[in-house]
């Protein structure tokens, strides 16, 4: 066996189980936001399927499997074919930079394995907002080659919306970079390593307390703009159901619906992910070190870290569950002035405030 | 904007109070919706439901055939045809008798005109069918209706008291006033 095969080898079943618990979290994400949706609205959520409902992920996923597949009368067939493809396929990719457990590496049969990271390129964020922008185009196709009118219209907000966010994302993230000095996600977890205060939300220097490169602001809308880059409420303006039906889903049926929906999941799962790692320090524990570390099983130490991101990630889609109880979707125009007027100065001010920061207090 | 409704604005004061009261729902959760296959509410006592036809004790028909129900009907549900009981010339009967249930807006208008009691409201709600048909009712039906809803039934009504309605008796049965 060549060493080339061995890594393709190592790789894909690294690959298979970082997308078995992608899967498993969408899953999950299903039931969790109808039940948590349903108790904050006094209601009792999905009961039948199982005790308290808890098969109804699986009873979903059967109902559309089995569903008869339409593609309607005047669609570009190619097109349609292609959106939901191209949706789901970038919103999982993206977990392929995403560091889930501490930077150890391992030998496998010879050669150099990071367990926890399938793939830490050096420009792992970059990676990320990249195909973001792709997944947007298959919103806008689905919307296009439709031929339905409510597709269209929710297909042309999405690509104004998620264009605009977009925007606003990327300048949120530029100074949790110049922080770091990497784009690397796995660099910039590493360098947030020792506590809570260092955290780039609060951003204290290595040697000190106080947080001088605080990111909160960056943070706060960094969580907003991915809340719309995600088309989640309160910013679900391109599948409004009050207005256009599905959007650009109207006219999706069977499994083809259930990648546009399960892309959402992903999504919400991959901005959690990168605001847990660029903000709340990714894998890294509240306090200094681990206490695994501390009574002397150094060895079993990534226990708690993965602990600690996966209490990170399911925080933040618990806020996105949250949020979606409580606001009502934002009308077309506040949704622009919103993003433009108040999202975009705060992000830019952010990015030259921490500039001159780092530049009259350099870290470390 | 004053000083205070600025730090409300950019701290998102509004939208945090919101979500203080989504979270008090979610830790002080108590459901005001029942799983209704398997539970059902209470019905209040005058619930007005699917309407049914009754019969005396002996199981002879109260109906009397005299299209007062009919006539009050706001949807026009009921149609009666009305006819002689064979052999007795006075007393009349429905020979057929319709409620078309699809337009019955469950008002008991029609319990309230008979003057028999011989229409009664049930506390029977689940009728959904798949053939709109099947809401078309005849006699028998109705009388299906009334005699699992309405187990204790009253006696001929001669033989309740002397003086109740004497119309509508035979006068072989009319009970014999005391001397």
């Amino acid at each position: 066996m060549t060493e080339l095969s061995l890594r393709l080898a190592v790789t894909f079943a690294q690959i298979m189980a970082e997308m078995g618990i992608v899967v498993i979290t969408i899953a999950t994400m299903t039931y969790f936001e109808r039940k948590v949706l349903g108790w904050m609205q006094d209601r009792m959520g999905p009961m039948e399927v199982g005790p308290y409902g808890i098969l109804q992920p699986v009873a979903d996923g059967i109902k559309l499997f089995f569903k008869e597949d339409i593609t309607p009368a005047g669609a570009n067939k190619a097109m349609f074919a292609l959106a939901p493809i191209l949706t789901v396929v970038t919103a999982l990719i993206g977990f392929a930079v995403i560091p889930f457990g501490p930077n150890i590496t391992m030998d496998v049969f010879g050669i150099t394995v990071k367990p926890f990271v399938v793939s830490d390129i050096n420009i792992g964020i970059l990676y990320i907002l990249a195909f973001a922008s792709i997944g947007t185009y298959g919103i806008i196709l689905g919307g296009w080659s439709s031929n339905s009118k409510y597709s269209l219209l929710g297909g042309l907000r999405a690509a104004a919306q998620v264009i605009s966010y977009e925007l606003n994302v990327g300048l949120a993230i530029v100074g949790v970079i110049l922080l770091a000095g990497s784009l690397s996600i796995v660099e910039i977890t590493e360098a947030q390593t020792g506590g809570f205060w260092h955290w780039f939300i609060w951003g204290a220097r290595p040697d000190g307390f106080f947080p001088i490169h605080t990111q909160i602001f960056a943070f706060v809308v960094f969580v907003i703009s991915a809340m719309a880059e995600t088309n989640r409420i309160p910013f679900d303006l391109p599948e409004a159901e009050s207005e256009l039906v599905a959007g650009f889903m109207t006219e999706y049926s069977g499994m083809r619906f259930a990648f546009f929906v399960s892309a959402e999941y992903a999504n919400m799962t991959l901005v959690s992910c990168v605001a847990a790692s660029l903000f709340l320090g990714g894998w890294n524990a509240p306090y200094p070190g681990t206490i695994f570390g501390y009574v002397g099983l150094e060895q079993l130490a990534w226990v708690e870290h993965i602990a600690w991101f996966a209490a990170k990630v399911y925080f933040f889609l618990f806020v996105f569950v949250w949020i979606r109880a409580t606001l009502p979707r934002l009308r077309y125009d506040q949704l622009m002035r919103f993003g433009w007027k108040v999202m975009l100065p705060i992000a830019l001010a952010n990015v030259i405030v921490t500039a001159i920061a780092v530049y009259f207090f350099p870290r470390g | 904007m004053n000083f205070k409704t600025w730090i409300k604005t950019i701290t998102f004061y509004d939208i945090l109070v919101g979500m203080k009261a989504t979270m008090s729902h979610l830790l002080h959760y108590r459901s005001i919706t029942l799983q209704y296959p398997h539970e059902k509410r209470t019905l209040p006592d005058n619930y007005r439901g699917m309407l049914a036809l009754l019969r005396y004790d002996d199981g002879t028909e109260k109906c009397v055939g005299c299209d007062l129900c009919e006539a009050a009907c706001p949807s026009r549900v009921i149609r009666v045809v009305s006819a002689e009981v064979p052999g007795e010339p006075t007393k009349r009967y429905s020979k057929e008798y319709y409620m078309d249930m699809t337009r019955c807006l469950f008002c008991g208008m029609c319990v309230d005109a008979c003057p028999v009691d011989a229409l009664g409201m049930t506390r029977e709600f689940e009728w959904a069918v798949y053939d709109k048909r099947q809401l078309h009712l005849n006699k028998e039906q109705l009388l299906a209706i009334g005699d699992r809803s309405f187990p204790v039934r009253e006696k001929q009504l001669e033989l309740q008291h002397p003086n109740v309605a004497f119309f509508n008796v035979a006068f072989k049965n009319l009970p014999q006033k005391p001397v």
